[in-house]
């Protein structure tokens, strides 16, 4: 019975921890476009907006030829309809070699580090540099190691060491040190190793197919490898790709292991920053380094107060800037820190520079869509009324807590142990779980009974 | 044969050649590299042989064996070995245009950074320093 108990009990657990990995963005694989880049109606993840996503596909084109930097877009339109999955979008077709840095409006505020700082760490993440390095290596299957000890027990270790590819077998000589540092790798005939001829550092990549028999006994985290082809002295060429920002704080910890431990940087001096842009623009002219422009996305733009934006508009002029693309929901409203009103709640002489991306509220049809979409993505099964029950409540209420309401009907509906998500169950949590329209009527019927009722008069300020 | 096809026939035999190419090369760095171990054997070998040995060593040429001197057989081998090295880095550098090539011809995107010269050793130290965080 125990035993019986237990094993209902695993799968469920494990059930749990998938819900917490899914984000209300995971379904997103790109922007859905063909190769024209006509916007499919529904394709990776992404449905409608095909305006928008057009107009995106366009801007990511370019910023994959690199042909622009500093420039700005903007991304406006109400709450959800798609802005930040829009953006997602954008991060997950550039690709890993492209710098994507997202940010929140509010994040930069903090205490020890000036909003301007915040900023320009930001602006320096999203800039990407390539970079090659180059190593001869020895690669090959060690066929014996041979090592001979003096028979007085003192005096300098021989050995030699045979390698082998699929191709050639040769003998090197060992000396002392090479003896030490084989045997503190535990390397032993069989093992695929490689060994940077510069350093002479080895390393084990894993062992023989062909000694796979010698081996039989071995545990599980045994790697098997093939054995090495072509010639034994290899050039191996790497290409990294780190960001401006990693190259600034490794040279800005003249604080030593402080900065280490604390995991936060602090300030970095711009001369530290100029320097770093020289040597940059050194390796570029010397053909040692490619700048790649990435992308910094700025959610809830309508956060940055004055300051903030007159810094953006003269980052953006700088010859390393990236590509700034900021997201708002936010209409005519006061730009933070004044007292003027401006559209968005950015200036109007940011919003000048800005190419200005609109999304639009969703249809029945793509409302039923992205339900279906998110369905999938949350593995809960939805029989055809209950789909078209939510579609409805995500047409009157919103599209978020339409979604919201999957996977809380999921568990009703497991608890009941049913396959399908029913009608009943979507009833059920709708009932338990107020919507933002029905929660804020219930507070007006019931006001006089909460707490501080009488801040009636005075309206919260959203806009600061 | 129409036209379409002997054009179809011709794209795919300059494919074939680019890549022939690619490969022979790729064959010949083998060679050389068997040649340069040989070499690097028969160095240390000489070095092993110790100065009690008589002073001259028989020698394999083609066929036949002829007894030379130590110190110019190590020189001769010496300057095969460099020769070895240059010829080596040679076919190297042109493997890469090949590569290029071929890529081009299939019409796959060139590989990132391939065309980047490599950041010399300090410059990778400090780089590395970073990458090991």
């Amino acid at each position: 019975m125990a035993a019986q108990m237990a094993a209902t009990k695993v799968p469920e657990v494990r059930d749990i921890t998938r819900i917490e990995r899914i984000g209300a963005h995971s379904h997103i694989r790109g922007l859905g476009l063909d190769d024209a880049l006509e916007p499919r109606q529904v394709s990776q993840g992404m449905v409608g907006q095909l305006a928008s996503r057009r107009a995106a596909g366009l801007i990511l084109e370019m910023i994959k030829d690199g042909h622009i930097a500093g420039r700005a877009v903007l991304i406006a339109g109400q709450p959800g309809t798609g802005k930040t999955a829009i953006a997602m979008g954008i991060a997950q077709s550039l690709g890993t070699d492209t710098p994507f840095t997202a940010l929140a409006g509010s994040e930069i505020f903090s205490l020890e580090m000036s909003k301007t700082e915040a900023l320009s760490q930001a602006f320096r993440k999203a800039i990407g540099v390539r970079i090659k390095e180059e190593t001869e290596i020895i690669e090959g299957e060690v066929v014996e190691i041979q090592i001979d000890r003096p028979a007085t027990g003192t005096g300098a270790k021989v050995g030699k060491l045979t390698l082998k590819t699929t191709e050639m077998e040769t003998i090197y000589d060992l000396g002392s040190k090479m003896i030490e540092s084989l045997s503190k790798e535990r390397v032993q005939a069989g093992d695929v190793i490689t060994i940077d001829k510069a350093t002479g550092k080895i390393t084990k990549l894993g062992r023989s197919f062909t000694r796979a028999r010698d081996y039989d006994a071995m545990g599980a985290q045994t790697q098997f490898v093939q054995c090495p082809e072509g010639e034994l002295q290899k050039r191996k060429e790497v290409v990294h790709t780190v960001s401006l920002h990693e190259i600034d704080v490794i040279n800005s910890r003249t604080q030593g292991f402080l900065a280490l431990f604390s995991g936060d940087t602090g300030e970095i001096k711009s001369e530290v920053r100029e320097q770093i842009n020289a040597k940059v623009s050194e390796w570029r002219e010397e053909g040692k380094a490619e700048i790649i422009p990435g992308v910094l996305f700025i959610d809830e733009v309508h956060m940055l107060d004055m300051e903030c934006f007159s810094f953006l508009n003269r980052a953006l002029e700088s010859d390393l800037s990236p590509v700034l693309i900021m997201a708002t929901n936010r209409g005519i409203t006061r730009i933070r820190g004044t007292n003027y009103q401006s559209p968005h709640g950015i200036p109007i002489d940011m919003l000048d520079r800005l190419l200005i991306i609109a999304t639009s509220p969703y249809t029945e049809k793509e409302t039923r869509q992205i339900l279906k979409i998110r369905c999938e993505e949350e593995d809960v099964e939805l029989s055809e009324e209950a789909h078209t029950v939510l579609t409805r409540i995500g047409l009157e209420t919103s599209l978020r807590y339409a979604i919201q309401l999957i996977s809380t009907a999921g568990l009703v509906c497991r608890k009941r142990r049913g396959t399908e998500v029913q009608v009943e169950d979507i009833k059920r949590v709708y009932s338990l779980f107020l919507d933002e329209s029905r929660s804020s009527q219930y507070m007006k019927e019931y006001q006089d009974s909460f707490l501080f009722n009488e801040t009636q008069g005075a309206q919260m300020d959203t806009s600061q | 044969m129409d036209d379409t096809s002997q054009q179809i026939l011709k794209y795919l035999t300059e494919v074939e050649e680019a890549a022939e190419d690619v490969l022979a090369d790729k064959h010949q760095i083998v060679d050389l590299d068997v040649k340069r171990n040989m070499n690097r054997e028969a160095l240390s070998a000489l070095r092993n042989e110790g100065e009690t040995s008589s002073e001259k060593v028989k020698v394999c040429f083609g066929n036949m064996f002829i007894k030379l001197p130590k110190k110019t057989t190590r020189e001769m081998i010496q300057k095969d070995q460099e020769q070895l090295e240059k010829e080596i880095s040679d076919i190297r550098k042109r493997l890469k245009a090949k590569v290029n090539h071929l890529n081009e011809l299939q019409g796959k995107p060139e590989l990132t950074g391939y065309s980047l010269s490599p950041l010399s050793k300090d410059e990778m130290k400090a780089i590395k320093q970073m990458l090991m965080r």
